[in-house]
């Protein structure tokens, strides 16, 4: 029954994958993404992990990929076209990783498994929330720090990008959608002057903010 | 579920009863649910119709009680369109990922106490109960978030796109505000299992045992806020608001399609009320469960009958709100509220005033047994 459920979930892992990097529209390849992060946490639940696998559905699949899936839409990004293969050298590279990531499954498997079983001890908690929660604050407790500050630096970091010499400044305060600008946006000099300046089309809001259209769109 | 260590035979036959069990439990759950989401839309339709003064749906049968299945059969009988422009297999996944999310959270919410069955002994009235129950609602949940975005996208239409757009970022903002709401009970009853919250929380009578009474009166009203919010309802339903966009992100679904999403709204409402049920009014618990474990599940019920009322009678009345005023109230307000409500919950556990009153009032429940 297990390996039932393991060989359809790492099928449907495996499958959604390979999509994930064929697929040319990046919308499919996100969600594929998604069905990989969810095989994912079926495979966990068979391995007896059910936090790890509801972190992942909430973490990965729930929070990370909807805002990937919301940029796609809001960008509206287009079907990326085939372009000719750059950097052809790195081919063999990547055969010659792959031929290591496979040997080293094999050696997993007929080495490892061969050597004699080392006792395990009482597994019937491992897994469970409060012996994750044990592990997580008590012998882990460093490295869990460390991830808290990595994290905080990432915040801290995105922040800062988006803000140097961007087009809005902080206190623009516009409507997602709306084509009445403050003057404060239009006019560096003067951040923070909410006066509306009402353009009528998003062609005329790209020209004032000067934002360069790339391609004609269809009002 | 819970096995214990018998010989490989024996253990084998009470898997099979168990997932027999489990099926007859998840079919009965499904189709009182159903039922229960059709009868909820007709009494949402007359009871507006009592608030604004009209007559709402009476003719179908007496008093209009059989019209949800009228409007079933009008569902499923329409001609099912398909935008000329749409993307095929995104417009068809995303109201099949919006049902299945929102049927595959019922089945860990207990809704009764042990009962005894004359012919299959004692059993707990909660199809799946596992150590992480109140995280798989969540994940379960963040997933159908999905659904209403690919919808909104594969339509290609502008409304449709405004609508998943605006429904996938107040999901996202409001999620937050739902999840730390959460995490003050936690707190408090030191589980994620559903079951093991809801034994917490008897006491006299089964009432003064409530999470709601105890520390997490705001906590509960963080959660239903966003709840709503959560699940696209008035004063929350931007990304449906007829009067810029349509019908929002389903604009451009017909027939049965369309009733999936109409579906799927209902069981998402009958979700959040039953997990407020479950973590802050005390689930199945009530005067005299103890003696008559059956009433437990009248208990409940009528507990999220009272959440879905609550929908109604807030549909009934409020206005909308403005989008920018919607993401401000939920990141500005809900959510530092929320993390008061996590700072104040934890301090008081810390300080073991909580544990000192609970010794009196609510674990030792004397003389109620």
């Amino acid at each position: 029954m297990l390996a039932l459920l393991f060989i359809l979930f790492a099928g449907l892992a495996i499958g959604c994958a390979i999509s994930m990097v064929a697929q040319r529209n990046p919308l499919y390849s996100a969600i594929s993404l998604i069905g990989v992060f969810i095989s994912l946490a079926c495979l966990y639940v068979t391995l007896a992990a059910p936090f790890i696998a509801a972190v992942q559905v909430i973490v990965y699949a729930g929070a990370i990929m909807v805002l990937v899936v919301f940029v796609i839409m809001l960008l509206n990004v287009e079907e990326e076209e085939r372009r000719p293969l750059r950097m052809r050298a790195l081919v063999p590279v990547a055969i010659g990783l792959a031929a290591v990531l496979f040997a080293e499954t094999v050696f997993i498997i007929f080495f490892v498994q061969a050597s004699p079983a080392t006792p395990t001890r009482n597994l019937s908690d491992v897994g469970l929330t409060s012996s994750i929660g044990a592990g997580l604050f008590t012998s882990y407790l460093l490295p869990f720090e460390i991830t808290s500050v990595l994290l905080l630096m990432a915040i801290v970091g995105a922040i800062t990008l988006a803000r140097r010499g961007g087009l809005l400044p902080a206190r623009a305060g516009v409507v997602p959608g709306d084509q009445v600008l403050p003057r404060g946006m239009l006019d560096r000099r003067d951040p923070g002057n909410r006066t509306p300046v009402a353009t009528h089309t998003t062609k005329e809001a790209g020209r004032l903010l000067g934002v360069e259209q790339r391609r004609d769109e269809g009002e | 579920m819970e096995c214990g260590d018998k010989s490989p035979p024996a253990k084998s036959m009470e898997d099979l009863k168990q997932a027999a069990l489990m099926l007859v439990g998840i079919l009965i759950a499904f189709t009182v649910v159903m039922t229960m989401f059709a009868y909820t839309t007709l009494t949402e339709r007359r009871f507006l119709g009592f608030i604004q003064g009209r007559l709402g749906p009476n003719r179908v049968g007496p008093g209009g009680l059989l019209q949800p299945v009228a409007d079933l059969i009008k569902l499923i009988c329409k001609e099912d369109i398909v935008p000329d422009k749409s993307t095929r297999f995104v417009y068809f996944l995303a109201p099949v990922i919006v049902t299945t999310t929102a049927l595959m959270s019922l089945i860990v919410y207990p809704f009764g106490p042990e009962i005894h069955l004359p012919i299959l002994g004692t059993i707990r009235l909660v199809i799946a109960r596992f150590d992480v129950a109140l995280l798989y609602v969540l994940g379960v949940t963040s997933v159908g978030v999905y659904g209403i975005a690919l919808a909104g996208w594969s339509s290609n239409n502008k409304y449709s796109l405004m609508g998943g757009l605006r429904s996938s970022a107040q999901m996202i903002s409001y999620e937050l505000a739902l999840g730390l709401a959460l995490i003050g009970v936690i707190l408090q009853s030191g589980t994620l299992d559903l079951y093991s919250i809801v034994e917490q929380q008897a006491g006299h009578l089964g009432i003064s045992g409530w999470n709601v009474f105890w520390l997490q009166p705001l906590g509960f009203l963080i959660y239903l806020i966003a709840a709503i919010a959560e699940t696209n309802r008035v004063p929350f339903d931007l990304p449906e608001a007829e009067t810029e966009l349509v019908a929002g992100f389903h604009t451009e679904y017909s027939a049965m399609k369309f009733g999936l999403f109409f579906v799927a709204e209902y069981l998402n409402m009958f979700t959040v009320s039953m997990l407020a049920t479950t973590l802050f009014l005390g689930g199945w618990n009530g005067p005299f469960v103890r003696e008559v474990p059956w009433l437990g599940v009248f208990y409940f019920f009528g507990k999220v009958i009272l959440f879905l009322f609550l929908y109604i009678w807030l549909r009934g009345t409020l206005p909308r709100f403005r989008f920018d005023q919607l993401m401000s109230f939920g990141w500005k307000f809900l959510v530092p509220l929320a993390i008061i409500n996590i700072v104040i919950t934890a301090t008081i556990e810390w300080s073991g005033v909580f544990d000192l009153i609970s010794k009196y009032v609510k674990v030792s429940a004397g003389w109620w047994g």
